[in-house]
């Protein structure tokens, strides 16, 4: 499937997120590296805490377009976005919007467990220590481990070394360390690719306790995990949104045939 | 019936076995010529000697003479006894500070390791010593029942180790036996800490610059290609850059911060190609983490970064400063003193430098300055072997950090 041909001209929406639960909205973005058009005209919403999944094949642009949440991808060179994407209203393209500051507020979550090479004290204060925190430290590198469901297990090594737990320790190490920063909504990159399955089921259980109190946006490849953990599903295909909709509907009744061929596992 | 140690598997392994001894042959010949080296110099640091004193004459057993603290004391004492003065002129002797001053500045207490027949003797010897011979100390060991034999009455025959505690603590001199390394020492390290001081901020710098700042630009190519020539560039040619810049244009004259100046240029792309290469070894995952939390491009080198680079760089800073300690021909072009009496008082003082002090000597036509300069080599390669040992280790411990 390297044409575009199938591809609907309009996202095809089921149940659209009502205006007052909506936290993100994303407006016709794209985005280019260079000459290359990676996204084409996404409109996204995403609802307050609740778990949204992105879905679609390697390539299809899901990683690009949750790097462009948090602006990360300003750090990539020749870069161009055009579009808007709003948190409560506030334009994050704004032209007096500092990227450091959006980042600070949006916490991130990668594929795989990339600690600080430092203490696990220090990895959880790191956020807080980089925007000159002078309150609680102890107070609060607890208060995400426990978030994280990680504190009964380091509880009494707290100043050794962040690599030397598991995959699995590392990754909630790192869900943690985006938590002490407070963020109003946490990204997370396909965080369970790397971990067994023991591990996984850690983390999504731990994902399911998240949303109570932020707002998840998770790109995976395991369409399992989506139906497990998400509340509502993204699929994107060459860079488009295709279909977007509650969970159980798009993967139970999709209506765009592309959707269906994915989710049915007829390709990608 | 399978065949697995046939006659063409036995052949295959002959040649395999042929190849490792081939391979091996070079590493072995490096071997032998650093330990024809080492034993070479530390060898010529000895030297079998005839004086006729101008002292005493007598030696003291070692435990005789040593004291803690007061060792110098303590062998001066016993030697003005043996001159035959009484307790009473030695003490008022001791106590005055200009006759304790003057008596230092002709004479040295020296630890030798065989004075007359017997071992691990204490000698005071003096710059009015005549020196009646002076033999290699392998020559020597087989005769010196002959050279104690032939000595005239009053005349010592000693085994002299040039290279003992006292040649760190002597200034230049134009006689052999009164000549040390202190001058030379001194301003090598001071050399070397100034070469620190500069390069590192410099050569960090640039490699951050180049790394985490600097794009695929036409001007980041080209000063990354200039770096790459200067690496390239014969010490001399800098030295001359130095005389020109440092020494005349800035008027420094040839002091030492002229020479620190020179050698930062000379070790400076050397640290930036360690250190780009240090940086470059940190994940980009780390960066990505670090940017992911909300840390601005600084916060990134400062708190990530030169944190996971900094083992890497230090072990570049060592290998630079190793080349800066042995460097001569750039210093001798920017000026650096054939005789410096004295060790500098600071970084805008005439200096001179280890291996400098090497070359004067080995140009000198007395052959007991051979053993001094032996001494001094002997000195160079082990402060070099302390720098590239304590490279080895960092980089061990560097390696098994990801």
């Amino acid at each position: 499937m390297t044409d575009t041909a199938g591809i609907p001209a309009e996202t095809v929406r089921t149940a659209p997120v009502p205006p007052e639960e909506s936290a993100l909205v994303i407006t016709g973005l794209s985005l280019w590296y260079g000459g290359y058009q990676a996204i084409h005209d996404v409109s996204l919403t995403v609802p307050r805490n609740q778990v949204t999944a992105l879905i679609g094949a390697s390539g299809s642009g899901k990683s690009t377009l949750l790097r462009s949440i948090n602006r990360m991808n300003d750090l990539v060179e020749g870069v161009r976005v055009e579009g808007s994407v709003t948190y409560d209203g506030v334009e994050l393209y704004g032209p007096d919007v500092d990227p450091v500051e959006v980042r600070r507020r949006i916490g991130m979550v990668f594929q795989k467990p990339n600690p600080f090479p430092k203490s696990i004290y220090e990895n959880v204060a790191f956020g807080p220590r980089l925007m000159g925190f002078r309150g609680d430290m102890d107070a609060l590198v607890e208060r995400a481990l426990r978030e994280a469901a990680l504190w009964d297990e380091v509880e009494d090594k707290l100043r050794s070394s962040g690599l030397g737990l598991s995959g699995g320790q590392q990754q909630r190490l790192c869900i943690a360390r985006a938590l002490a920063s407070d963020p109003s909504v946490i990204l997370m990159d396909e965080p369970t690719s790397a971990l067994d399955p023991i591990a996984t089921d850690r983390i999504e259980r731990l994902i399911d306790d998240l949303k109570r109190d932020y707002t998840v946006l998770i790109v995976t490849h395991n369409m399992q995990q989506a139906g497990r953990v998400s509340d509502r599903t993204a699929f994107m295909h060459l860079g488009r949104l295709v279909e977007e909709g509650p969970t159980d509907l798009i993967f139970t009744n999709p209506k765009h045939e592309l959707t269906e061929r994915y989710v049915s596992g007829r390709f990608g | 019936m399978l065949d697995l140690g046939g006659v063409e598997a036995r052949r295959r392994r002959r040649r395999v076995r042929a190849f490792e001894a081939a391979v091996f042959v070079p590493v072995l010949l490096a071997l032998a010529l650093l330990a024809t080296l080492f034993f070479d110099v530390i060898t010529d640091s000895f030297s079998w000697q005839v004086i006729a004193p101008h002292n005493s004459g007598r030696s003291f057993a070692f435990a005789e003479g040593f004291a803690f603290h007061r060792t110098w004391e303590n062998v001066v004492r016993l030697e003005l006894l043996a001159q035959g003065r009484t307790p009473e002129e030695v003490d008022a002797l001791l106590a005055d500070p200009e006759a304790r001053r003057l008596f230092a500045a002709r004479n040295r207490v020296e630890l030798m390791p065989w004075v007359d027949g017997l071992p691990l003797r204490w000698l005071v010897t003096s710059s009015r010593d005549d020196h009646v011979a002076d033999l290699p100390l392998f020559e020597g060991v087989g005769r010196r029942r002959e050279l104690l034999a032939s000595a005239e009455p009053g005349q010592v025959v000693l085994l002299n180790a040039w290279l003992d505690w006292s040649f760190f603590l002597k200034n230049a001199s134009r006689s052999p036996a009164m000549a040390g390394l202190l001058p030379a020492l001194v301003g090598s390290l001071m050399l070397i800490a100034l070469v620190i001081l500069l390069a590192v901020p410099l050569g960090v710098g640039t490699a951050v610059y180049l790394e985490e700042y600097a794009g695929d630009t036409p001007f980041s190519r080209l000063v990354e290609l200039n770096l790459s020539n200067l690496a390239g560039v014969p010490s001399v040619v800098y030295g001359i850059l130095g005389l020109s810049v440092f020494v005349r244009l800035l008027g420094l004259g040839p002091v030492i911060l002229a020479g620190a100046l020179t050698l930062t240029l000379l070790v400076v792309p050397v640290v930036v190609v360690a250190a780009r290469e240090a940086i470059r070894s940190v994940p980009d995952s780390l960066r990505q983490a670090a940017y992911g939390l909300g840390a601005t491009r600084s916060q990134v080198v400062f708190r990530v970064v030169l944190p996971g680079a900094v083992s890497g760089i230090t072990t570049g800073v060592i290998l630079a400063v190793a080349r800066a300690l042995g460097e001569t021909a750039p210093l001798l072009v920017i000026g650096a003193a054939a005789f410096v009496p004295r060790p500098p008082a600071g970084p805008l003082s005439p200096f001179t430098a280890i291996p400098i002090q090497v070359y004067n000597w080995v140009s000198e036509n007395d052959v007991e300055f051979t053993h001094v300069a032996s001494a001094a080599i002997v000195v160079l390669l082990l402060v070099l072997g302390v720098l590239y040992s304590l490279a080895f280790y960092l980089r061990r411990r560097y390696e098994s950090r990801w």
